[in-house]
């Protein structure tokens, strides 16, 4: 069991209050993933959740239980931290089996687990060499194994991938996934990867400077943003905002329309501009549209190439059922 | 130093240094072995015959030998014992955020900046003189004899002085190695379960391994040398009771005037710090390697 509730938890640092009164539930099994902006609070709610950081005022309860005093050792959550944290000068077998030794279980129950956990992630002809000869990849699986030998009520992981790269990640990401399939422990993941969350959530958090913006699947938030900050985080290339008589003409004071809701028209399209720099992937172009009088920049999303040049003149309508509208104060008009 | 030219130059330029170097160092102990095998005493001026080993069997079989090379042993062990782990403690406490930590720290440091001369002295007059001395006054107050400390226990006080005058140093190694602890470690460890003493025991302490070597290696090089403070406060006496080899080579050479035999001794203590050293670097040298 892993339900976690937060409830008017609130965090502050001296003088600086870094989380706001904070309402929050995260359901059994779910995966859950926060992103926001850097030195949003992402850390620092993981830690409240953790025990690692003190809450100035809330409640946090794990399974119904009131845990906002236990120390983190007996909240049953296992952590993954950004730095690995693996313990230097233990072999990958007692840094996997430090918390079962703490936990004073008997030594040939401690291998058993070891072992078994070595072999779902894949580490075990590395069980006897220290972390500093492991690549990064390994040390995080090591750093995973340490946690899931536990068995615990909930996963906690902090930027677990930012020190990969970007192949490795791809990978990591996938095993991530997949070990929530089969375990079904509820998980909680800090990012501020885009496709990290898109991908793996059940359930994205998205924060702005400790307060929670929007809560919702991923398609949720990508296809209805409830407001401004949300749309313009959540989804790559970032949304067009477009303010002025654009707007007006849709009946909001701004309006957001996604690269890929963009099309491009021979003649006559609703907008029209210069094209700036193209990026081309292979499988998508994405244009930069320079004079279209609406923002600095428009992005466009095209399938495949386009055979449009920097400079040529561009059409662009953008699908009118695709075109989110926000009113004054940021917030989404239905 | 590409070039056949500038390689030259470079030896050149370098070579007052090594010149002025090895004269500073093989000269002293060229003469010191040379010295160790005449008979060479500064009471009977003329003649310095050779005379082989004699110096060193003499040194050798002399019973206030054997007493030194027990009292060394002694005091570079109990200082070593006493400075690393109160060492580990006081850093410890100064990794704490405490109150006036900036105070504290320089305070803790203070001792070693007091020469060893002066410090020795202001410990045997000011706290261990069993007339005047604070100790003496405390144990007045409680009601006890005052105890002489210099002559009851003149080791077990040289070690005392010996290792206050350290402390500094192994605990300034010993914090600088705690702080450059990984916080998150210590977390992962607390959410693994551990408690302060594990925590301690099983991340701290190892971590910790690296800069303990390096204290004990320093520190038994200086230790093995202590002089001054056996010189102002004890004078290796009562009798050869806190008579280190380095004190019983000066008593050799420049208490009774004997030049041959203080260089025999002289040799003797460079073949006994090398095998000190060999046993330290073959026991705890392994921690060094990264
Ligand atoms: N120990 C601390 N003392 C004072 N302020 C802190 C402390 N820890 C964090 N903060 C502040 O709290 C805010 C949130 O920090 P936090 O580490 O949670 O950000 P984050 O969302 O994890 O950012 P990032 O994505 O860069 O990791 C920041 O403004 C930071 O300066
Ligand atoms: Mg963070």
């Amino acid at each position: 069991m892993g339900r976690i509730t937060l409830d008017k938890v609130t965090k502050s640092f001296g003088e600086v209050q870094v989380i706001p009164p904070l309402d929050l539930t995260i359901e059994d099994g779910e995966f859950v993933v926060f992103v926001g902006p850097s030195g949003c609070g992402k850390s620092t709610l993981l830690r409240l959740i953790a025990g690692l950081e003190d809450v100035t005022s809330g409640e946090i309860r794990i399974d119904g239980r009131n845990a906002t005093e236990t120390p983190p050792a007996r909240r049953g959550l296992a952590m993954v931290f950004q730095s690995y944290a693996l313990y230097p000068h233990m072999s990958v077998r007692k840094n996997i089996a430090f918390p079962l030794r703490m936990a004073g279980l008997e030594k040939a129950e401690q291998d058993r687990r070891v072992v078994e956990a070595a072999k779902v992630l894949n580490l075990t002809d590395y069980l006897d060499r220290r972390p500093g000869q492991l690549s990064g990849g390994q040390r995080q699986r090591v750093a995973i194994g340490r946690a899931i030998v536990r068995e615990p009520a909930a996963f906690l992981f902090d930027e677990p991938l930012s020190n990969l790269d970007a192949a490795l990640r791809v990978g990591m990401r996938l095993e991530i996934s997949e070990l929530h399939e089969r375990l079904k422990t509820t998980m909680i993941y800090v990012t501020h990867d885009q496709v990290e969350a898109m991908t793996m959530a059940d359930k994205i958090v998205v924060l702005r400077a400790g307060n929670i913006e929007q809560v919702g699947s991923p398609l949720d938030l990508y296809h209805t943003p409830r407001n401004l900050f949300v749309a313009g985080f959540i989804g790559s290339p970032k949304m067009n905002l477009i303010n002025g008589n654009a707007a007006k003409q849709h009946g909001a004071s701004t309006i957001g329309v996604r690269p890929e809701h963009l099309r491009i028209v021979p003649e006559g399209g609703l907008w029209t501009g210069t094209v700036g720099v193209s990026e081309h992937l292979g499988s998508d172009t994405f244009l930069h549209v320079h004079d279209t009088g609406l923002a600095d920049v428009i992005t466009v999303r095209a399938e495949g190439e386009v055979g449009l040049r920097h400079g040529d003149t561009i059409h662009l309508t953008p699908r009118e059922d695709k075109v989110h509208r926000f009113d004054e104060q940021g917030g989404r008009v239905a | 130093m590409a070039t056949q030219h500038s390689r030259s130059a470079a030896r050149l330029m370098i070579s007052p240094a090594v010149i002025l170097l090895l004269g500073w160092m093989l000269i002293p102990l060229a003469l010191t072995l040379y010295f160790s095998f005449l008979r060479y005493n500064l009471l009977m001026p003329g003649t310095n015959p050779f005379v082989g080993l004699e110096n060193y069997s003499y040194f050798l079989s002399d019973p206030a030998f054997t007493a030194a090379m027990v009292n060394t042993l002694l005091l570079v062990g109990g200082v070593l014992v006493i400075t690393v782990v109160g060492g580990i403690l006081l850093a410890l406490l100064l990794d704490q955020d405490i109150w006036g930590q900036g105070v504290v720290r320089i305070l803790v440091i203070a001792p070693f900046f007091v020469m060893p001369t002066v410090s020795a002295l202001v410990w045997k007059n000011m706290f261990m003189n069993p007339v005047n001395g604070l100790f003496a006054h405390l144990a007045e107050f409680l009601g006890l004899s005052a105890f002489d400390f210099l002559s009851q226990a003149p080791l077990a006080s040289i070690i005392g002085i010996v290792s206050w005058q350290w402390l500094p140093f192994a605990t300034l190694i010993l914090l600088t190695a705690m702080q450059s602890l990984d916080s998150e470690q210590l977390e992962a460890a607390e959410m693994d379960g551990a408690g302060p003493l594990s925590r301690f025991w099983f991340i701290m302490l190892p971590h910790l391994a690296r800069a303990i070597t390096v204290v004990v290696l320093i520190q038994t090089i200086f230790l093995l040398s202590v002089f001054a403070e056996i010189l102002v406060t004890t004078n290796g006496g009562p009798g050869t009771a806190s008579t280190n080899l380095t004190y019983l080579v000066y008593a050799e050479s420049l208490l009774r005037f004997d030049v041959g035999t203080g260089s025999a001794g002289g040799v003797v203590a460079i073949i006994l710090a090398n095998i000190v050293a060999i046993f330290l670097m073959r026991m705890i040298g392994k921690n060094l390697d990264a």
